[in-house]
């Protein structure tokens, strides 16, 4: 398959859309999303983890490899980690990461951090808005994915 | 070279004689202009070593075949040798007690056909960096200006054509794993390819998934790639390696901070650590 024919976007596409949640800030944020009956676009899969550092970079490869059209990892502002240090290395890990996945020609917007704490739930939905909007527009990902 | 040679194996016998060392890590003849690591356990054998222009390959892998050694090792290392065993040593593979460093300060070496390799002219450090014994004289550091403009030229292109760049490069890949063999940096107990049941790695044989391999390994070695550049030198297919890796190095320079895998073995890499003043991009 050609990169243009790769382009074409299928009728009624939806993209998939990860996002690894910190289970100490993100994950709550989410939750109080959820209370406040805040509406996001349902294209989020929320993976819980205990520390956005408990994300390894071989996950995002491997979330596209099987099909995912963007994701997100999301933790504690620095600071603010439950296990004091954890985002900050996330930070330096991602920051290299998105440089080296934009060097190997995928988009850095599929692959996005933010810091979203637990009483963030605004800023969740809005981040959710915002990211599935970039993603739509991006289309679907073929790169680096096992599946055509 | 041949005086030299001579004086690396009259150390060499030094130290076995005095029973310093168990046995001594160096190049050896092999068939034509081949150059084969060898173990030296005897005195008597020392004359089997060999210094000249073919002494290509990066001896401090083979540190880890021997973790537990029954004496000090002596290794001869050159500038890339060198930083090779500061990377183990800083990984706690290699206890910098055990070995006993025998600095040749290298003047590039050649192939076969008696062309310069690629990697030292890449070299940055031509001194070893650390040793514990140094013979002959220190040689002049040429540098290498050149060092990230193949990643700088690739960095311009856009985006759907880095993808294409990439995708032909491994699509010639038949992931042998030479470069993860032969990388100092690589020295996990099991490697995330041998790991089956967890499946980081899938079987099947197609662009993706030697991808997948690629840049995981690439990025597995990010802050440790000592830029020895033998992984091109092994690709039996001459995938261009150090692309991916000077990228990397090219980032954690720009992003945190000059830095050198394996030159100083008091600093660590950076991956490994973190300042409160990082870049901030996520808020």
């Amino acid at each position: 398959m050609s990169l243009e024919e790769q382009k074409q976007v299928p009728e009624n596409w939806e993209p998939t859309i990860l996002a690894f949640c910190c289970n100490w800030c993100t994950y709550a944020g989410a939750d109080l999303a959820g209370l406040n009956r805040m509406k996001y676009p349902e294209n989020v899969r929320i993976l819980r983890v205990p520390c956005s550092s408990r994300v390894n970079p071989q996950f995002i490869l491997r979330a596209f490899q099987k099909g995912v059209d963007g994701v997100l990892v999301a933790g504690c502002h620095p600071g603010d980690c439950h296990y004091v240090s954890g985002n900050y290395f996330t930070r330096r890990r991602f920051l290299l990461m998105q440089r080296f996945l934009e060097y190997n020609g995928i988009d850095p917007r599929r692959f996005q951090a933010r810091w979203i704490s637990g009483a963030e739930a605004g800023k969740f939905r809005d981040t959710m808005l915002q990211l599935c909007e970039e993603i739509k527009e991006l289309g679907p990902n073929r790169k680096l994915r096992e599946v055509k | 070279m041949s005086q030299m040679q001579e004086e690396l194996r009259q150390k060499a016998k030094e130290l076995l004689e005095k029973g310093e060392v168990r046995y001594i890590i160096g190049w050896g003849k092999g068939r034509f202009h081949h150059r084969p690591p060898i173990f030296i356990y005897q005195a008597e054998d020392v004359d089997k070593l060999v210094w000249d222009e073919y002494c290509v390959a990066n001896l401090g892998k083979y540190l880890l075949d021997d973790k537990f050694p029954e004496g000090k090792i002596g290794i001869c290392v050159r500038g890339c040798d060198s930083r090779a065993v500061v990377r183990l040593v800083q990984d706690k593979q290699v206890k910098r007690e055990d070995v006993c460093l025998i600095g040749l300060p290298c003047t590039g070496k050649v192939d076969q056909e008696g062309r310069e390799l690629v990697k030292c002219r890449d070299c940055m450090h031509r001194n070893p960096p650390v040793y514990d014994i140094v013979l002959g004289e220190p040689v002049e550091e040429k540098g290498n200006p050149d060092r990230f403009k193949r990643v700088e030229e690739l960095e311009k292109l856009s985006s759907d054509e880095k993808y294409e760049y990439w995708s032909n490069v491994f699509d010639k890949c038949i992931r042998c794993y030479a470069c993860r063999n032969v990388c100092p940096a690589c020295n996990c107990r099991e490697c995330f390819v041998d790991q089956y049941r967890v499946g980081w790695q899938g079987k099947q044989k197609n662009c993706m998934q030697n991808q997948i391999f690629g840049l995981t390994r690439a990025y597995h070695i990010a802050d440790r790639c000592i830029e020895c550049g033998e992984c091109e030198r092994v690709c039996p297919v001459g995938l261009p390696l150090m692309e991916l890796n000077r990228k990397l190095i090219k980032d954690l320079n720009s992003l945190f901070g000059p830095y050198e895998a394996g030159v100083n073995p008091d600093v660590k890499p950076p991956l490994g650590e973190y300042r409160l003043e990082d870049p901030e991009e996520y808020m």
